[in-house]
């Protein structure tokens, strides 16, 4: 499939338009229906190219929106019959995966009419004749996508503030209460020779203790903003020896997911939980874990109740409200501004990787350019590395030079994650993770 | 004896600028809709939302109220990503194209003077085994309007680098805020004179001394320093915190290094040059898999290094002017000023 084999002339678009369909399909039924379609001498449009795998379950998510980004105007991903995979649960997996794929893709304003899935056995070769037919003539009414990565001519319109709008006035200065405790509590842990090291915040920024009469520099106010657990993996903090971490009740979720992914031990740490009223932060004002429930230790007390679950969305709510071609509109104006410093990357505790995918050039899967191409691939491939992962630290959003509002893809995704699974990452360490697991049960009603 | 203009002429001068067909590029509010950008770790107000960005009407000159815009001048004369030239593979043969650099006047009006003071840093390394073509031709279509700065915050340092609030260093002319909407105006250059050629009335009102950030620390020490102390415990000591993001290098007025990439499919494509920083792990990786920087510790050295001691041993520039933008966004709350004023 070649780049040319997709993409007409744009003049020759505009007058003769023929849609330009990519079907990513499994290798052991839909490829075989297709086949049968064809043995069987059915007539179908001649407008889908086919590309096989091996498996539903293998499919990239990437290459949906690679297809786009060459020029198809429609994408059709099939496979096996749930109960019928050739490896057993390849389709399960890649079930769960479109559930959540499908919201992160509405979330950035991809046209979701464009984007087919089905589950066509080897036996269906009238499906496919069906399924194909029918994708073109709709691809064809609807005309060619031209709205991908566009800024839109509509006036930009700034969008209501919701929910995480910053109170209007700065929480008064506290620290104080809890710190003298946290430095005692330190203190201790390393006197008594329990840690090497505590990773704490200092007045600005994090610090690194490895002597009891260093405590001092340890603050606790509403500036201790980092998310901390993000360094447990650094092999310069390891080298430290055992660590003291302090921690938050939305960081410590971050250790929920990373112990569940044999990222970390907890017996090889201690966790000094910091009972936290907020700080100021657009999260702080859905926060339901003021008080950190795992630590080994809590210093302090919250006295906070928690805000409903569907406060939570309300900042998602004002951006989904748009149409499609005005949310992608919104996000290709505030991927402009991306310098891909990877910033939203290194801060976060969930990108563990030795080496991320966006470094990997032999061969090159994500564009390194900060392109609108390149910036929404990479953004669209952060996010849903983090799919079912992310504990809403916020910590990409905090770190962004530039100010995009990366939340907001986050929040798709962990909106879709709790409405479709009933599932928050880092809540209960126990729990499956939400990728890796299926469930006979996940709903199919978008599948064909 | 002074020159002066007032806002709204300015901003009228600004509008015929940009009705002429010049890019203009000063700095504007960015207003990005949906959620809200927190709240820094050093309070900088709304300014996060300050950017360097080409102005649609003179309407959108943001001219006080920030202390600094979140990015820095550079990316109008080195953008973050630049095409070299395409190519296109025909049969056995392969096709270049060249890519035209863009041929438009420029105004950068509104500059601080630490951006103004970075240019003629930077021409310095892009002249100097090498003329690089695109990078010359819009310096040279470029005329740069420099605001001195009424206001300072912590992380600004420009004096510990020897430049000042009202530094004329890189500037065609300078506007020194006299209040009341209105401001003095020092044409510096010929490219300075012809843009306010006419335009300006005498007054008697002449700008008073700015006052400027404390000094922080003495370039020649530090210079000093890192010279003699490439293995000091020093380094990892104070830079433990930093993650490898390169938010400070690409908000720097300086940074310069970039990357040469190969983007497109097996028929065709373009080579560009993105920006790259030292601060990331692949920067100095090896084909074999050495890296010679192998850890943070190594790449911050390596940071202050290049400013402090390799860049005015070359070229007898400090390449750092102080904007303190790499403090202003480090998410962690290094930048160079901490790793200084540490040592």
């Amino acid at each position: 499939m070649s780049e040319q084999n997709i993409v007409a002339p744009a003049s020759d678009r505009q007058e003769k338009f023929e849609p330009k369909i990519v079907a990513f399909v499994c290798n052991w039924c839909t490829y075989l229906g297709a086949d049968l379609a064809g043995t069987t001498r059915l007539e179908y449009p001649p407008n889908v190219r086919i590309v096989r795998l091996p498996c539903t379950g293998r499919i990239d998510f990437n290459l949906i929106i690679k297809a786009f980004e060459i020029g198809a105007d429609s994408v059709l991903v099939s496979g096996c019959h749930p109960g019928d995979c050739h490896y057993t649960s390849g389709n399960y997996h890649a079930r769960r995966r479109w559930i959540l794929f499908r919201e992160l893709l509405q979330a950035a304003g991809f046209e979701m009419e464009r984007i087919h899935f089905t589950w066509i056995s080897a036996a269906e070769g009238h499906k496919w004749q069906e399924v194909v037919t029918e994708i073109t003539e709709k691809t064809r009414q609807m005309g060619p996508y031209t709205s991908l990565y566009q800024v839109t001519d509509a006036p930009a319109q700034p969008l209501p503030v919701q929910g995480g709008e910053l109170p209007a006035v700065r929480l008064p200065d506290w620290g104080g209460e809890g710190e003298e405790g946290l430095r005692e509590t330190c203190r201790r842990l390393l006197a008594e020779d329990k840690v090497k090291v505590v990773i704490g915040y200092g007045k600005r920024g994090p610090v690194f203790i490895t002597r009891p009469e260093d405590v001092e520099r340890l603050a606790w106010n509403d500036q201790c903003l980092a998310n901390l657990t993000v360094y447990l993996k650094r092999k310069e903090i390891r080298a430290l020896g055992r660590p003291a971490i302090v921690v938050k009740g939305c960081d410590e979720r971050a250790l929920a997911v990373l112990e569940r992914e044999s990222q970390l031990d907890r017996k090889d740490l201690h966790v000094v939980g910091m009972a936290c009223p907020g700080m100021g932060e657009p999260k702080c004002e859905t926060c339901d874990v003021h008080v950190p429930r795992f630590a080994d230790e809590v210093i302090g007390e919250a006295d906070k109740s928690a805000a409903a679950t569907a406060e939570r969305w309300k900042a998602l709510e004002s951006l989904m409200a748009l149409p499609a071609p005005q949310r992608m509109s919104y996000w290709a104006t505030e991927f402009e501004r991306c310098v891909k410093c990877y910033a939203c990357r290194q801060v976060c505790p969930m990108c563990y990787c030795e080496r991320c995918l966006v470094d990997k050039n032999r061969p090159t899967e994500i564009d390194p350019s900060a392109t609108s191409k390149g910036n929404f691939a990479w953004h669209i491939l952060r996010a849903f590395h983090l799919a079912g992962r992310c504990v809403g630290c916020d910590e990409c959003t905090r770190a962004c030079p530039v100010g995009i509002d990366l939340r907001l893809l986050n929040l798709s995704l962990a909106k879709a994650a709790e409405e479709h699974f009933a599932y928050r990452a880092g809540m209960d360490p126990k729990a499956e993770p939400l990728i890796g697991a299926y469930s006979l049960q996940d709903k199919e009603n978008f599948i064909r | 004896m002074s020159a002066t203009i007032s806002q709204s002429a300015l901003r009228e001068l600004v509008g015929g600028w940009i009705a002429q067909g010049k890019r203009v590029v000063g700095p504007r509010l960015v207003v990005s809709g949906v959620g809200a950008v927190r709240e820094p770790p050093l309070d900088r107000g709304n300014e996060s939302r300050i950017f360097y960005a080409p102005l649609e009407s003179s309407e959108q000159l943001a001219l006080e109220g920030f202390i600094h815009p979140a990015n820095s001048m550079k990316e109008f004369l080195f953008p973050k990503h630049e095409e070299l030239y395409g190519y296109r593979i025909t049969g056995k043969g392969i096709e270049l194209s060249e890519v035209e650099p863009l041929r438009a006047e420029q105004v950068l009006i509104a500059a601080r003077p630490c951006d103004a003071a970075a240019l003629p840093i930077l021409d310095q390394v892009f002249n100097w085994d090498y003329k690089d073509e695109l990078y010359n031709t819009k310096r040279q279509l470029t005329s740069i309007v420099t605001l001195a700065c009424a206001a300072h915050d912590e992380a600004c340092f420009c004096t510990s680098v020897g430049l000042a609030p009202d530094a004329e260093r890189g500037s065609d002319a300078m506007l020194f805020d006299l209040g009341g909407s209105e401001y003095e105006v020092r044409c510096l250059t010929e490219k300075g004179k012809a843009l306010f050629d006419g335009k300006l009335e005498a007054s008697e009102r002449v700008a008073g001394l700015l006052p400027g950030p404390e000094k922080r620390f003495d370039a020649e020490q530090v210079r000093a320093f890192v010279k003699d102390n490439f293995d000091s415990p020093f380094w990892p000591a104070q830079t433990l915190a930093c993650l490898g993001c390169g938010a400070c290098a690409y908000t720097c007025p300086t940074c310069h290094c970039f990357d040469i990439v190969d983007e497109g499919n097996i028929e065709r494509g373009v080579r560009a040059r993105n920006w790259d920083s030292c601060q990331f792990s692949m920067f100095t990786l090896h084909a074999s898999g050495h890296n010679p920087r192998p850890n943070q510790p190594a790449r911050q050295r390596q940071r202050i290094d290049h400013k402090f001691r390799i860049y005015p041993e070359k070229f007898g520039e400090i390449l750092c002017t102080g904007c303190g933008n790499c403090t202003r966004h480090c998410p962690e709350g290094i930048g160079v000023l901490s790793v200084l004023t540490a040592l």
